[in-house]
């Protein structure tokens, strides 16, 4: 099986391709254009932590929009009552996310598939309540807005957080891009070597067969608590970036439809491959953001009725996603070069039980860490 | 780290350096046009951009005979039918251009394009839309944003930028800072104002009224409770009970509804918006028959035609003509709306409806706005708007004194009657109108 050191030739080109873009995009775009890539960067992280719990557990969230709507609670009342810097409360979104993960992950002790999604659907419907119930805390429907200090028409006011770049040349929006382009990347990195790990193949080894599992020594329990609680840190890592590029939270902002799009970016991009809820988050930016804004002022109601349906057909054409639909083409112009030989069995997106348990002290790669 | 992984990380760095030798910076902006020196800085004027602005293009956005502005509202989701005020606004465009356009107070005559960007009502989005408008588009103004919190969530940056907005599509108090944020301007009354039209009505026709209120769990129900309890201190009035209720919960208005009816309140207030008002009047047993004032953001023909016949007999502060109202067709301003309204698109449901009209009304403002202003300024419009005197513009009721003072003074409308609903669809009225010029920020608070 491949390994992240072991990239082959044609994903070295995508991978500096994407890199290439990635950094020159900022360069090249209008500020709101840079703020839009920063959103999409922050679905992203957090569709790429619920797919460390879905994809690779097993455990179906459909909760993981509150998540990342308390990462953005916490990021913006210490930004605002208790004063602290930036960047500091990023981390401590995690925490916090991390612990009200393990919380809600405690049930799929007891329960899972349909049963748990329900309960982390109540979990996704009733935080915007939960934030309006406590408005002294949270400003309750009016939200909250990320302030400081600053100098405006002969007073000092409270007005937005703005982020100023040290570097000449570079726009405050740029820098804002690059240091959550930064943080993006190291959750993915994150991820990708939990996903690598023994724990990664323990994972996927519950996420199959949960006996099996447990008869290899695999702590069953604690693993899915802990999955739980990963996925919901990172998740409040892609809320607290929300939070931080846009300078307000608001509960409308973190309603259930924002957990079905972390769902749709997880199964469009490839659910069980690293990269792809990245891919899944930038299509769906992509048609929110770019696509049905060009689109007739006729349709423009019809936005949510033309991505479903693309959705579906997606689901006909390309069930494992974007990435297993790329594999597959990659897979069979291999093949097509070998001369249809042999299917490499060890190159499949997902990995089976079978092959986990057998193979639990050899370098594998469950999910893949495919472009 | 194998080596293509140092490859890339090199690449990205050698990448990055170029980008910022070689790529914009925040002076590099559609904002760039620097002309702080401009001459709409008058002495003594409200705003001087000369002094307000770091960056100011007070004339971005107008190119040749062709001025471009730009709104934000929801055009898909649950909150969608408040395209309807955004159609209103395309419809006086559409009108106002092909009546030969609005002749500038400079003499020169515009057409105006209207570009319109959906946030679905979700504030988190409309800061990127506000950046795409004035960044992209290179708009000249903004006008008619739908939404408290989507208003509020632009403000900072609006008034960064020295980019006019105009005529709010929410009347809360909020907008009554303008020392802090001169560059926004309400297109509603405040909700405070109207709550306390509601008082005034009482103390003359029940002055020991026991009140039931359902108050919307936000900035706009929060609006009329607040109003209210300060507004019957030291009255014989008396809030016998209260409920709220949370539109994001997506129940109804029900349970409320008939627990209030158990109160023996002979007063009934709805400060609800949406869907949940005129269902909120069908939810009141037939044994409960209170005087029931509505909030003015349901007292079109399209809400209350879902009340189940219900509305006859409810209470209303009224500020604009009703087009749908039988008693106000022969009003020039409605005959004007009901013409160019038409031959502007809208359809007879959206014409009558009264949602549509508060559209047009808001771009009727912007338009006294230019026809106004010596120049064609995003300063000067503003100076002009903060310094209205006994105005005039869409279909606001002509007895409604529109003057305002800069900070002193921001809300153009402040006055209102007191209507009551009869069973053919128009409005009877019970109390005549009164101004509260100036006071709109004393209500509130």
């Amino acid at each position: 099986m491949k390994s992240l050191r072991g990239v082959g030739p044609v994903q070295s080109v995508l991978w500096a391709i994407a890199l290439v873009v990635l950094i020159v995009l900022p360069f090249t775009s209008a500020p709101f254009r840079v703020e839009q890539y920063i959103t999409w960067m922050t679905i992203a992280v957090a569709a790429g932590g619920l797919n460390l719990l879905t994809g690779y557990n097993g455990q179906i969230s459909v909760g993981h929009g509150a998540l990342y709507g308390t990462g953005a609670y916490t990021v913006a009342i210490l930004v605002t009552d208790a004063e602290w810097p930036l960047l500091p409360t990023v981390i401590a979104a995690a925490v916090v996310c991390f612990m009200v993960g393990v919380i809600i992950g405690l049930p799929a002790l007891r329960i899972k598939g349909l049963y748990l999604a329900l309960v982390t659907l109540a979990v996704a419907t009733l935080f915007p309540l939960v934030i309006e119930q406590f408005s002294d805390l949270t400003g309750g429907s009016g939200g909250l807005t990320l302030t400081s200090e600053q100098l405006y028409r002969g007073s000092i006011r409270d007005r937005r957080v703005k982020w100023e770049s040290p570097i000449d040349g570079l726009a405050s929006d740029q820098w804002k891009y690059f240091i959550f382009l930064g943080i993006s990347i190291v959750c993915f990195v994150v991820i990708a070597a939990i996903v690598k790990s023994r724990v990664g193949r323990s994972l996927v080894a519950i996420r199959d067969n949960e006996t099996a599992a447990e008869v290899s020594g695999i702590n069953v329990s604690r693993t899915k608590i802990i999955t739980f609680g990963v996925s919901a840190g990172i998740a409040g890592i892609g809320g607290a970036m929300f939070a931080l590029n846009k300078g307000q939270v608001n509960p409308t902002s973190f309603t259930l439809t924002l957990s079905i799009y972390l769902l749709v970016a997880v199964v469009l991009g490839g659910a069980s491959t690293v990269i792809g809820p990245a891919i899944g988050a930038v299509i769906y930016g992509v048609f929110i953001d770019v696509i049905a804004p060009e689109l007739p002022e006729t349709l423009e109601s019809a936005t949510p009725l033309i991505l479903g349906t693309l959705l579906v057909a997606q689901m006909l054409m390309a069930p494992s996603g974007i990435v297993g639909w790329f594999h597959d083409l990659t897979e069979k112009v291999s093949r097509r070069r070998q001369g249809g030989g042999k299917q490499d069995k060890n190159v499949d997106v997902t990995v089976t039980t079978h092959e986990v348990v057998a193979e639990t002290d050899l370098e594998t790669d469950p999910g893949g860490f495919h472009p | 780290m194998s080596t293509n992984w140092k490859g890339l990380a090199a690449l990205g760095c050698a990448l990055v350096l170029i980008g910022s030798a070689c790529g914009r910076d925040d002076g590099d902006d559609s904002s760039s046009d620097s002309d702080n020196g401009d001459s709409s800085s008058e002495e003594g004027a409200f705003i001087n951009p000369s002094e307000d602005c770091d960056a100011y293009d007070g004339t971005a956005g107008v190119d040749g005979d062709t001025i471009k502005i730009g709104t934000i509202r929801p055009a898909d989701g649950p909150y969608a039918i408040y395209d309807q005020v955004t159609s209103g606004l395309d419809a006086w465009v559409e009108s106002t251009n092909a009546n030969g356009g609005v002749t500038a107070g400079d003499g020169n005559t515009y057409q105006i394009e209207l570009i319109k960007e959906n946030d679905g009502y979700d504030p988190g989005r409309t800061p990127e839309l506000a950046k795409k408008l004035v960044e992209q588009e290179g708009v000249f103004a903004i006008v008619g944003v739908i939404g408290t919190e989507s208003n509020k969530a632009i403000r900072d940056y609006l008034n960064d930028e020295c980019v006019p907005n105009i005529a709010l599509a929410t009347g809360s108090t909020e907008w009554g800072r303008a020392d802090e944020y001169p560059w926004y301007i309400a297109g509603l009354p405040s909700y405070a104002t109207e709550a306390s039209m509601w008082v005034d009505y009482l103390e003359e026709t029940n002055p020991d009224a026991q009140i039931a209120l359902l108050y919307q769990d936000d900035d706009f129900g929060e609006a009329y409770r607040a109003t209210l309890q300060k507004e019957i201190e030291g009255t014989d009035m008396e809030i016998l009970a209260e409920q709220s209720y949370n539109p994001l919960s997506g129940g109804s208005t029900e349970a409320a509804t008939v627990s209030l009816s158990q109160s023996g309140a002979d007063t009934f207030i709805v400060g609800l918006g949406g869907t949940p008002c005129p269902a909120t009047l069908t939810f009141m047993p037939d044994t409960w028959t209170p005087e029931t004032f509505i909030s003015v953001t349901c007292g079109g023909n399209t809400a209350l035609s879902l009340a189940g016949g219900k509305d006859v007999g409810v209470l209303l502060a009224q500020a604009v003509y009703e087009p749908g109202d039988p008693a106000d067709q022969d009003q020039p301003a409605v005959q004007e709306f009901m013409t160019n309204g038409a031959a502007g698109g809208l359809d007879e449901g959206q014409l009558t409806g009264g949602i549509s009209s508060v559209g047009w009304s808001f771009g009727a403002l912007f338009g006294a706005g230019l026809e106004e202003s010596d120049t064609v300024d995003r300063a000067a419009i503003m100076n002009t708007l903060f310094s209205l005197e006994d105005a005039s513009f869409g279909l606001i009721r002509d007895e409604m004194d529109i003057t305002t003072d800069g900070g002193e003074d921001p809300w153009p409308l402040e006055g209102f009657r007191i209507v009551s609903r009869t069973a053919d669809g128009s409005w009877e009225e019970v109390m005549p109108f009164n101004n509260k010029n100036g006071e709109s920020n004393e209500i509130a608070g």
